[in-house]
């Protein structure tokens, strides 16, 4: 059991709060990413998790127990560094068999979690080697093993797979996210890719500016961001904000956007009665809406802009009412800049959002 | 058509490495300048300089088988060999005065009473001279010693073996009529070296380079103008007494300082390293001797320890001493050697030191973080993590060091006035200045060269070896 508690945790460097008040619950065993932009404090609080940079406020709790001022040595915990930190002096098999030693673990269990930690990454035949004269991704992996032959309960990882190129990252990341299921430890794993984070994590937690801005699993972050940062942060393209106005119409409650009009779904329709006459916000990603080549019911007429054909999809900048918005189409729906174009917004795929606060009105995840 | 077609790309094929050589050539270009200035100002002074340890270059003179610049070699005699004078000719030179050999003037002279001769410079003395400083008038000098004969010889030629023409008494008034430039040359016979044996050397030898005594029929070579290879200034230099204790002493200080200094260096390294609040503070104060000259140093720690200096004080001051100790005197060896330690510690840590903080702020933060996270304790990170990673720093530290240990020497002067404690820069200066030996004072220095190569090699060798052995 290490379920890693964190409580109102802030870090100020400077002046300036670098994490504000963070709470985050990882249960046992559960594999949570920490996603946000670059600078939005997410190695800080990483580290401060891991006592390499102690928290200025709050408390973290391991498996019940306080360790907010442990010496990370005491913490029962493995990491992996962004820049991979081996030692360059030592050879791959010193290299993982290091934490062992310094933990006073016999030399005989010793050499037996390094071939088993070699093993699972495949880089049995460079355990005699230097890490100078290996490649990156070589390096990448003495960096994992040397953390699971820990083989602690707590795993932290700040963005292990960002100094790979492409390629090379797309593959780690099937083999990461197959050998930390089988590992099975309570896992922080930071990355400011949001790919990453929607193809690996159990949950996510979307940071910024320091801020926790929501924690939830990869498809409810997805299609219910909890304000608009999440939703632009998260998909690509990043989900469609229009500025719309909430007006009360003969036939109830309606949002105008431009010259059109959308209904809402029923289970919005009482949430958007407090904002009758104010602005709101809606959120639609490309992909939930209906493109059509012909007026029909309560569509909205569009200009194309931009034909994008991605191969799976057409991806096309449209304006509505002023607002630029992405929509995707099948990849065999034709049109060009300048056609007419209607497109419907299915109401149950609509997000509403408050017009100063940005924060989610209704149709949160269940 | 179809030519241009094929020649299109040929044409391309050559230019594209010719581009690629000319890209290479500005290293090379940058590289040659510095090629020549080292050649310039610094292989060749200092080969220059080092040759002197191994080379004599008055060391024999040739002597001729007539007295004249062309003649043929019959054999070399060494400097200070004493010679036999057997004959002596002045021959008449023609215009200039180019040679570098001895020359005598003669004048051609006439009495009142009609004497007429030559006579060397030697006997007239001049008296009026024209505008263009021509000679006119002399008289004739008196002969010194009881023995001799008063009468001065004037010759019928420029030459002491030709007749004699007249004889004048000294002091006569003479007019000078003529003059006539001779270069000397001496017959001189010694043992020496002929052209393939040693033996009996007879020739002829220009003046200069000829000593005679006054008996005038024996003299000796002062010296020559042939160079030879020499281990005569090295031996000279093993054999002078002082070379022992100067090494000796030279190596002992190097064992007690460079250990204690390299332990300390590297705590004040670690220190700054640890960022510590007012750690900056420590640079700079650390920082300080590297300001002073080694002179400045030596001088300061001499009034430490000088009779009514600081430690005396404070040695009275806390009841210790109840006179002041004399700490630096011809009896107080040991305690001269403390100075100089302490001193050259005091001196030559910070540089020590800051070479290992750059090699320490080298160190990522996250490869220490790591270790830290993986259980190691400070002194763990230490041992396994820095010293390590440290090791090509302190290296270039430890050449640097010994180096400027075999160059100990304004502390050793300041501190013990070179005489009961001496070091092998000190031997060179003394060679140099006081004894005027410029090729056992180059012995030194190229001792000193060799000593500071041989560490150097040895470290890298012994730093080398070591990653090998643990490398596979
Ligand atoms: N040691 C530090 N000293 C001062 N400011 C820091 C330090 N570490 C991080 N910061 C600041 O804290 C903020 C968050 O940084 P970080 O946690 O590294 O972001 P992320 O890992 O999300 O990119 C940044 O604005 C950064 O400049
Ligand atoms: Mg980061």
């Amino acid at each position: 059991m290490a379920e890693i508690r964190i409580e109102k945790v802030s870090k100020v460097f400077n002046g300036a709060y670098a994490v504000r008040e963070a709470d985050l619950v990882i249960e046992d065993k559960e594999f949570l990413v920490l996603l946000g932009p670059s600078g939005c404090g997410k190695t800080t609080l990483l580290r401060a998790v891991a006592g390499l940079g102690m928290a200025d406020a709050g408390r973290i709790t391991i498996d019940g127990r306080d360790v907010t001022y442990l010496r990370p040595g005491d913490r029962k915990i493995s990491m992996v560094f962004q820049s991979y930190a081996i030692f360059p002096h030592m050879t791959v098999r010193e290299n993982i068999g290091f934490g062992l030693k310094m933990n006073g673990v016999s030399a005989a269990e010793t050499a037996r979690n390094v071939d088993e930690a070699a093993e699972l990454l495949h880089i049995e035949e460079l355990l005699d080697r230097r890490p100078s004269d290996m490649s990156g991704g070589q390096r990448q992996r003495v960096a994992v093993a040397r953390a699971l032959a820990m083989k602690a309960e707590v795993l932290l990882m700040d963005e292990p797979l960002s100094n790979l190129d492409a390629l090379l990252r797309l593959e780690m990341r099937a083999e990461l996210k197959r050998l930390l299921a089988d590992v099975g430890a309570t896992t922080i794993y930071v990355t400011h890719d949001q790919i990453e984070a929607l193809s690996m994590g159990d949950r996510i937690a979307v940071m910024k500016d320091g801020v926790i801005q929501q924690v939830d699993g990869p498809s409810e972050v997805y299609a219910h961001p909890a304000n608009r940062f999440v939703g632009s942060f998260i998909g690509n393209p990043p989900m469609n904000f229009l500025d719309g106005q909430v007006v009360q119409s003969a036939d109830g409650v309606r949002v105008q956007v431009g010259q059109s009009s959308i209904t809402p779904s029923p289970t919005s329709v009482s949430a958007l009665t407090d904002f009758v006459g104010e602005g709101v916000v809606v959120g639609i990603r490309a992909e939930n809406t209906e493109v059509l080549n012909e007026p029909r019911g309560d569509a909205v007429k569009v200009d194309v802009r931009v034909v994008e054909p991605l191969g799976s999809q057409n991806l096309l900048t449209i304006t509505v009412g002023g607002n630029l918005m992405k929509v995707a189409t099948h990849p065999t729906f034709e049109t060009s800049p300048g056609a007419d174009l209607w497109i419907r917004f299915p109401p149950e795929q609509i997000r509403w959002y408050d017009a100063s606060s940005h924060a989610l009105l209704v149709g949160g995840p269940d | 058509m179809t030519t241009e077609l094929v020649s299109e790309p040929e044409a391309a094929i050559v230019e594209g490495p010719r581009r690629k050589r000319r890209q290479k050539l500005v290293p090379y270009l940058l590289i040659a300048p510095t090629l020549i200035f080292l050649a310039l100002f610094f292989a060749y002074p200092m080969v220059q300089g080092l040759i002197l340890a191994v080379y004599d270059d008055e060391a024999v003179l040739p002597v001729l088988d007539k007295p004249t610049i062309d003649g043929n070699q019959n054999g070399q005699l060494p400097q200070g060999s004493s010679v036999e004078i057997l004959d002596r000719q002045g021959n008449l030179i023609e215009g200039e005065v180019t040679s570098d050999l001895l020359t005598e003037l003669w004048f051609r002279v006439s009495s009142e009473d009609g004497a007429q001769g030559w006579a060397p410079e030697t006997r007239i003395r001049v008296r009026e001279e024209s505008s263009d400083g021509t000679p006119l008038i002399g008289t004739v000098r008196t002969k010194l010693g009881a023995e001799a004969d008063p009468l001065t010889d004037l010759f019928e030629v420029p030459n002491e073996s030709s007749e004699v023409a007249a004889k004048v008494e000294p002091s006569v008034r003479v007019a000078i009529e003529d003059t006539a430039t001779l270069e000397v040359w001496f017959q001189v016979r010694a043992s020496g070296e002929t052209a393939d044996e040693l033996g009996l050397v007879e020739g002829w030898a220009p003046s200069r380079f000829v000593q005679i005594f006054g008996d005038e029929v024996s003299g000796r070579i002062d010296r020559g103008t042939d160079g030879v290879f020499t281990t005569r200034f090295v031996e000279k230099m093993v054999e002078d007494r002082f070379f022992g204790p100067a090494w000796r002493t030279t190596l002992i200080l190097m064992v007690l300082i460079l250990p204690i200094q390299f332990v300390l260096a590297t705590l004040m390294a670690l220190v700054i390293h640890a960022r510590v609040k007012a750690n900056s503070l420590f640079l700079y104060i650390f920082s300080i001797p590297m300001g002073m000259s080694d002179l400045a140093v030596g001088i300061l720690f001499f009034s430490i320890f000088t009779g009514n200096g600081l430690l005396n004080s404070v040695l009275e001051g806390v009841g210790i001493l109840d006179d002041p100790k004399v700490f630096l005197s011809s009896d107080t060896r040991n305690w001269i050697i403390a100075a100089i330690v302490l001193a050259e510690l005091w001196r030559a840590t910070s540089i020590v030191m800051v070479i290992v903080v750059s090699g320490l702020q080298a160190i990522p933060d996250e490869t220490l973080e790591a270790a830290e996270l993986f259980g190691a304790s400070y002194w763990k990170r230490v041992r396994y993590i820095m010293l390590p990673l440290l090791k090509p720093s302190l290296q270039v530290a430890l050449i640097l060091r010994t180096i400027l240990a075999f160059q100990v020497f304004a502390v050793v002067i300041a501190l013990g006035g070179g005489e009961i404690v001496t070091v092998l820069a000190n031997e060179t200066y003394r060679q140099y200045f006081e004894l005027r030996n410029t090729n056992v004072a180059s012995a030194y220095a190229v001792f000193i060269l060799l000593m500071s190569l041989a560490s150097a090699i040895f470290y890298l060798r012994a730093v080398r070896t070591q990653q090998e052995t643990s490398g596979s």
